[in-house]
């Protein structure tokens, strides 16, 4: 079982901007999904446990291998897609995975070629494997650096919202790929699609504005606002109304009409019905504590 | 809409850093040039730090290195919206293709002249800080001009950056990719450079001006002769070849502008769609995922390193870019080698080391431009590519990363100079050479250009490591590259150790192959190598890993996080660098001790404070003197002990004798009954105090001994006089000199300005009733006169060691052989003493043999030497007189000086000048033939009769011999317009050093020792002369001269004992011209107006030439007054364009600055030419012929 441990993890950038806020989380074995809007500092996170980045203070440990004072050891058990992955120009895919395999200590070329194919069919490029890859689409790209993420045997894999730019049928391969690694070791997945945390993550945080504003499992989350939201149809004009009168957590259009969920511990009557609370709403209510119109 | 674009480009722009650091830093460089004592480019001699001329070729030589600024602002302009992806929204809006165009271009074109204002504030700065705050002299300062700085700004600065900027912003807008821009600014460069190789020889001048998309080598031909007062007062004008290069250039550019405008679209480039192959369905088998064994050890980084460097190497190699340099470097060398390199017309036999210096000289600059570019590439490439985060977030050493970076960089470098090498053996064998030396090719890039890409690479990452900005990295490599070697020698450093990647000279030689100071470069090499790679290993440590750090937190991650065995090996190299920089520091420092430029001064401005007071002492003179010399040629080491009598040949007593030594030698002087009274190791100089003074006409014998020792290696290229091959030295070497020297002081005003000496005395005054200077002789300033002398020189048993005078008696002891000469004649004392590994050919004339002693590999012309001596002593003792040594001898010495020298029958000549110039075309000038019959001349001229030290002795010398060099050599040239040929060169010499000069010009008969005037001007006017007065008239006034001097003891003759010779023999119709030519500073501006002719009925036909003539009389400082003309001039008519034929030519009298001439000839002439010999000097000579044109009949 790995462990990765992070502990009052703080991180002010030169202009002022407190990209990490005292963030401490513990994740086990499994993925883990990291969801907050743009901004909120997950790709900080994720780039300062992938060594890229120091932090102000605070500590962060993989089992013994304490990251910040010893990056080459945590490297090489790392596997890390990040938010913009490129390609060198002039390159095959499978001569990349190959240079990627090398880096990551796999030295036997033989054991490296079954690899590289092996990864290259995961990813369903094994048939494009001597195009350049720099004149593949973005969703082929992203699929080589799922495939480069996973090389060697990483017991951290970090993807910075791999499924970007993915067709659905992509982004299922992906998943399935990802939860049949996941069990072993310990996947982060920063996102801000609320589905994919739900459908695949048996832990998750909630990040904004630098901080941790929820961790725990989507259940539990979900579970904390059952019988407490409450959805209507609402005119546009009546919108501004209702977000003085309610606690809006999020409006929508539906069918053209605005569509709100507030979030409220008795029923506010007034044509609100109960709903079953889902982790959009989870997300939106630990963000927007503010009630402003999103 | 071009208004907004024009002032929204500026005022992004402006808010910029980037405008301000480049117009900062031109600022800071011309100050720096401005306001130090050191000569850059022309600003030399007389011309003023800030004169016109001198802001000039600051500007031209600026807009140069501008134009990397200009590529920034335009690929700014051009890329801003595409890099931002602002295009599609920009473009979709409703904006005007012509606003936009025109407008982002011409605000880039004036955002790219800014910067180079700089040149003009740092001057303006420099002239009034440097004087205020006592770094140079005030003297050194002239006036300012406004129409300088205007002329400038509208001649170079602008059209400059305008047609870079065309091509630049045409090629941004088509490719839309940064490294292109780049790339087509470095295709201006070497456009430059390829019209520039077009001007080594003068004939092609005119096209490298025109050619020359910046104007430079135009503004150069037309300031070519510049006086210096000239230099300091005219502004480069709107006029001549100037104007007319500036306007071919500025249209090209509005050519390429608007075929750019009309092929830019604002839709976006459409990617060629490619048809998609069907790719081929494999059996693909199922895939299993491996056991892995990740595993982490030095094989590992080894397996790593090597896919680094293969994903590196292969970026560059297969990158377009490279492809594009490949291409031009290769056209640049084939330019070089194929047009390049000629001498007086001639090119030499293609031997491997002349090729190498070609690829060097055309390859290294390129070369390390390469380095900058794709070092920068290289380290900005993952980031630049998006893939940095996952590489710098997996398991590897950066220090491995970097290194394969920075060897792929170095693979590329050899992969070129590889290249290089087969296109130079290519031109050997395109060329029928075929001694082909792979070893020399090979060994010479790995001891200097492969050592020089390994350093720099390293250096180059570094800094690119370090600064953390590609463009700032880039900017200041170019400033490292090119201008740390500026920096120290404005501090008076020489050491290679403190000159990035320097190492000591090293010459090849086919005599004496790699040389002295092979071991000295070996070591260098390693000290810097070593240092490259600590340099690596900084860059290892504080590479930048993933987000953007500044250095001071990259130095705090790397206290950090940078493991035991990296600072292992980080001392380990350290402790190597310091140790071997000790070695090379005790060899070059210690052992080796050598004086800097500033100390040398120094010590030469106190040598004559100190010692000058004893200039005009009375010394006894040398003579019958013995030489036992021994040579170790493979120790490098030479005794001498020499034994002479002196004799006090002056009216007063001797009480004492002083000497100038050189230390190195060791000199022992055992004079009997004296006393070493004086012995200053610091200055070198002694005094001998004699216990017996001389009395006029006394004698004592003294005996000499000195020894020069090698040790160790130097920091220069070390003895190159004292070699395994080729060992040449003369009686002034290896023995002290008598007296007080003045040739040991400072010469330039300037410098002895800093020192508070007075300019430099001229030689003595020309006096016509003589005085004490009679007594000396030029060439041995007063030594000796006509002596006895007997060397018996020995050297190793595989070498032939040579003497001027007859060999007595050769023997061999102890496996040594020893040769022993006496001269026939007593002759000047002056004399060389060598030793190689010589063949010999040799011939009789009349009883005296003719010897020449040349290498091996060397034998191509040795048979025309014989020829030319023969021919010289023919027509030597036909018209002067007789010879009287009994041989004559041509000896071969390697090339680390390109010279011949005459000796008492010895004529020592460079490989370099003579045994390898190709002479199979008979038609080419025959420049050996021409210096075997100057050397040969001195033999009479110098040797028989030498001029008193004064004003006017070289004329009777150097004038002399060059003048019967050309006399021989018009014996045999096929036809007169020949001739041309080679007095061209001579006027060129004359015209370029009189402009050079910063001496005061004196007429020729005062020369002072003045090379462009006693052989440039003497050669000229002599040869003028006697096609004035015909040549047996010229020779028959020298024959004179010689019989009443010729081997006679003091006084000595001076330049007016030769014109009393000469006057008889001039006409009175042309007596003006010994005025004119000997004892004026004649110029003359002749023209031709118009050349014209008109069929006769008769058949014939009928020439006419308006003439405009101009005679000027010039000062000392190139002011010039015109004066009436009453002189005959010659005019005639060209048979064909190529000037070869002159079908008419006649005498004419021109006594009107303008005058019109009608002749009557046979047929239609091509081109009329007044002057068409060229025998007179004229500064532009191309407009005294022109192409005539035909007057019809009915028009009269």
């Amino acid at each position: 079982m790995n462990k990765l441990i992070i502990n009052n993890l703080s991180k002010t950038y030169p202009n002022g901007v407190k990209a990490l806020n005292n963030v401490s989380i513990e994740i086990e074995n499994g993925m883990f999904g990291l969801l907050g809007p743009n901004g909120a500092g997950k790709s900080s996170l994720m780039r300062t446990l992938a060594t890229l980045q120091e932090a102000d203070s605070g500590v962060a440990t993989l089992n013994d291998i304490d990251i910040f004072n010893q990056p080459e050891e945590l490297r090489k058990v790392l596997g890390y897609l990040p938010q913009e992955f490129g390609v060198y120009p002039r390159i095959t895919a499978e001569q990349l995975l190959d240079h990627m395999a090398i880096l990551k200590g796999i030295t036997n070329s033989k054991e490296r070629k079954q690899l590289v194919n092996y990864l290259l069919d995961k990813v369903n490029l094994y048939e494009k494997r001597k195009k350049n890859v720099k004149s593949f689409s973005g969703g082929m790209k992203q699929r080589v650096g799922i495939a480069q993420a996973l090389i060697g045997n990483p017991k951290l894999i970090i993807v910075d919202e791999p499924t970007a730019g993915l067709d659905p049928g992509e982004r299922n391969r992906f998943y399935n790929l990802l939860a049949e690694v996941g069990k072993e070791v310990i996947v982060i997945l920063s996102t801000h699609i609320v589905d994919d945390v739900h459908e695949l993550c048996t832990k998750m945080a909630i990040m904004d504005a630098g901080r941790i504003v929820y961790q725990g499992t989507p259940q539990n989350a979900i579970d904390e606002l059952d019988g407490k939201v409450f959805q209507r149809f609402v005119t546009r004009e009546e919108l501004e109304i209702f977000a003085n009168n309610y606690a809006i957590i999020s409006n929508k259009m539906v069918g053209g009409q605005p569509f709100i969920h507030v979030l409220s511990e008795t029923n506010p009557e007034n044509g609100f019905e109960l709903v079953k609370p889902n982790l959009e709403d989870v997300f939106f209510s630990k963000i927007n504590k503010s009630n402003v119109l999103v | 809409m071009f208004k907004n674009f024009f002032l929204a480009e500026l005022k992004y722009a402006l808010k910029e850093p980037m405008v301000y650091i480049f117009l900062g830093l031109i600022t800071l460089l011309t100050f720096g040039a401005t306001s130090s004592g050191i000569a850059f480019f022309d600003s030399v001699g007389n011309a003023y730090k800030n004169a016109p001329h001198t802001i000039t070729v600051y500007t031209t030589f600026f807009t140069l290195l501008g134009l990397l600024i200009a590529t920034a602002f335009y690929n700014n302009a051009a890329l801003k919206d595409h890099h931002n992806n602002f295009n599609e929204i920009l473009f979709s809006a409703p904006i005007s293709k012509s606003g936009y165009f025109f407008g982002r271009f011409f605000g880039a074109l004036v955002l790219a002249t800014i910067p180079m204002l700089g040149i003009f504030l740092g001057v303006i700065l420099g002239t009034i800080l440097a004087p205020a705050f006592g770094w140079v002299d005030p003297e050194r300062y002239g006036n300012f001009y406004l129409e300088t700085f205007i002329n400038n700004y509208f001649l170079f600065i602008l059209p400059n950056m305008f047609f870079a900027g065309t091509i630049i912003f045409a090629i941004a807008i088509k490719w839309k990719n940064t490294v292109i821009s780049f790339v087509g600014s470095l295709v201006i460069i070497i456009g430059y450079i390829v019209s520039g190789s077009l001007i080594s020889d003068i004939d092609s001048e005119t096209i490298a001006a025109l050619t020359d998309t910046f104007g430079i080598r135009a503004y150069a031909l037309d300031a070519k002769y510049y006086t210096p007062i000239e230099k300091n007062t005219l502004s480069p004008s709107f006029s001549g070849l100037q104007i007319l290069n500036r306007l071919i250039w500025i249209i090209t550019g509005i050519i390429i502008l608007t075929i750019s405008y009309f092929s830019f679209s604002f839709r976006e480039k459409s990617t060629k769609i490619k048809v998609p192959k069907e790719d081929k369905k494999e059996a693909k088998g199922t895939f299993t995922l491996p056991k892995l064994n990740p595993i982490y050890y030095w094989k590992t980084e080894l397996i790593q390193f090597k896919s680094f460097f293969l994903i590196n190497f292969l970026s560059i190699v297969k990158s377009a870019s490279f492809k594009i340099l490949f291409l031009f470097s290769a056209i640049i060398l084939m330019s070089n080698l194929f047009g390049g390199a000629k001498y007086f017309g001639l090119q030499s036999y293609p031997v491997t080391y002349k090729v190498i210096d070609t690829i060097t000289i055309a390859a290294e600059i390129f070369v390390i431009i390469i380095l900058i570019f794709f070092s920068g590439n290289l380290i900005w490439r993952d980031r630049e590519s998006k893939i940095n985060e996952v590489i710098d977030a997996s398991p590897h050493t950066s220090l491995i990363s970097l290194s394969a970076k920075s060897l792929s960089l170095v693979s590329v470098t050899v992969l070129l100079h590889a290249f290089f090498i087969i296109c130079g053996i290519f031109y050997q064998l395109v060329n029928g050479f075929y001694r082909i030396e792979l070893d020399i090719y090979m060994l010479d890039f790995f001891y200097t250009s492969l050592m020089t890409y390994i350093v720099w690479s390293g250096i180059l990452i570094m800094i690119q490591v370090l600064l953390n900005n590609k463009y700032i990295g880039y900017f200041v490599s170019i400033l490292v590259v090119f201008l740390w070697r500026y920096l120290l020698s404005f501090f008076d450093v020489q050491s290679n150790m403190l000159s990035l990647g320097d190492r000591p000279g090293m010459i090849y030689s086919d005599m004496n192959a790699f040389g002295p100071s092979l071991t000295g470069v070996m070591w260098f090499n390693l000290y810097w190598i070593l240092f490259s790679f600590i340099c690596l290993l900084i860059a290892g440590a504080l590479w930048n890993r993933g987000a953007i750090s500044s250095l001071k937190e990259r130095i705090q991650i790397a206290k950090k996080q940078i493991p035991k065995n990296y600072r292992l090996i980080v001392l380990g190299t350290v402790f190597c660098w310091v140790a071997v920089a000790g070695f090379v520091f005790y060899n070059t420092q210690v052992m080796n001790k050598y004086k800097t430029g500033g100390e040398l001064e120094q010590l030469a401005a106190n040598y004559e404070n100190k010692y000058k007071k004893y200039e005009d002492a009375e010394y006894p003179k040398i003579s019958d003197v013995k030489y036992f010399i021994d040579i170790f040629p493979y120790k490098r080491d030479v005794l001498v002990k020499a034994t002479m009598t002196l004799v006090n040949e002056s009216e007063s007593i001797i009480d004492s004798i002083h000497y100038s030594i050189d230390s190195r030698w060791e000199p022992e002087i055992k004079i009997p009954n004296s006393e070493l009274v004086l012995d200053d190791k610091d200055l070198e100089y002694r005094i001998y105090k004699l216990s017996k003074p001389m009395n006029p006409g006394d004698t004592i014998n003294i005996e000499i001994n000195t020894q020069y020792l090698s040790k160790g290696f130097e920091n220069g290229m070390g003895n190159t006089r004292i070699i395994n091959n080729g060992t040449f030295l003369n009686e002034s070497r290896i023995l002290p000199s008598l007296g007080y020297q003045p040739r040991n002081e400072l010469s330039d005003k300037n410098t002895r300005k800093k020192y508070g000496l007075k300019p430099k005395d001229g030689m003595p005054v020309l006096e016509s009733t003589c005085s004490k200077n009679c007594m000396k002789n030029d060439l041995t300033n007063g030594t000796a006169d006509f002596i006895n002398m007997e060397a018996t020189v020995s050297t190793s048993g595989d070498q032939i060691a040579i003497a001027p005078g007859s060999l007595l008696k050769k023997w061999e002891e102890n496996g040594r052989n020893y040769y022993h000469y006496k001269v026939d004649h007593p002759s000047q004392h002056f004399y060389s003493f060598m030793s190689a590994k010589y063949e010999v050919k040799t011939r009789k004339w009349k009883g005296i043999d003719i010897e020449v002693y040349y290498d091996k590999k060397h034998p191509q012309n040795v048979n025309m030497m014989l020829d030319a001596m023969e021919r010289s002593l023919d027509y030597y003792t036909k018209n002067f007189g007789p010879y009287l040594h009994k041989q004559c001898r041509i000896i071969e010495f390697p090339r680390y000086s390109n010279f011949a020298q005459a000796f008492p029958g010895t004529m020592p000549y460079s490989e370099g000048v003579g045994f390898i110039l190709n002479l199979e075309d008979e038609e080419e000038n025959n420049l050996v033939d021409a210096i075997i019959a100057h050397e040969m001349a001195h033999q009479w001229w110098a040797h028989q009769v030498a001029g008193a030290a004064m004003q006017g002795s070289t004329m009777l010398s150097e004038s002399f011999a060059e003048y019967s060099s050309l006399m021989t050599m018009k014996s045999i040239v096929k036809t007169p317009m020949k001739m041309r040929e080679f007095l061209k060169y001579n006027h060129d010499r004359y015209l370029s050093g009189r402009s050079n000069d910063s001496d005061q010009e004196l007429p020729l008969y005062k020369v002072e020792n003045k090379m462009h005037i006693h052989y440039g001007k003497g050669s000229v006017i002599l040869y003028a002369l006697q096609d004035y007065i015909g040549e047996e008239k010229v020779n028959t006034a020298m024959r004179n001269f010689l019989e009443e001097f010729k081997y006679r003891k003091p006084p000595y003759p001076t330049s007016l004992d030769f014109m009393k010779h000469l006057e008889p023999q001039i006409p009175d119709s042309l007596k003006y011209l010994v005025n004119d030519w000997f004892k004026e500073i004649t110029l003359y501006d002749n023209r031709l107006l118009k050349a014209s002719y008109k069929k006769l009925e008769n058949g014939r036909c009928q020439i006419t030439f308006n003439i405009e003539a101009k005679k000027l009389l010039a000062n000392s400082m190139g002011n010039e007054t015109p004066m009436l003309l009453n002189d005959w001039i010659d005019v005639g008519a060209f048979a064909d364009s190529g000037e070869e034929r002159l079908m008419f030519v006649k005498r004419v009298k021109i006594d009107r600055p303008e005058m019109t001439f009608n002749f009557e000839i046979d047929s239609i002439p091509a081109k009329l030419a007044i002057d068409p010999y060229h025998l007179l000097i004229d500064r532009v000579y191309e407009d005294n012929i022109k192409t005539v044109i035909e007057i019809m009949p009915n028009n009269n």
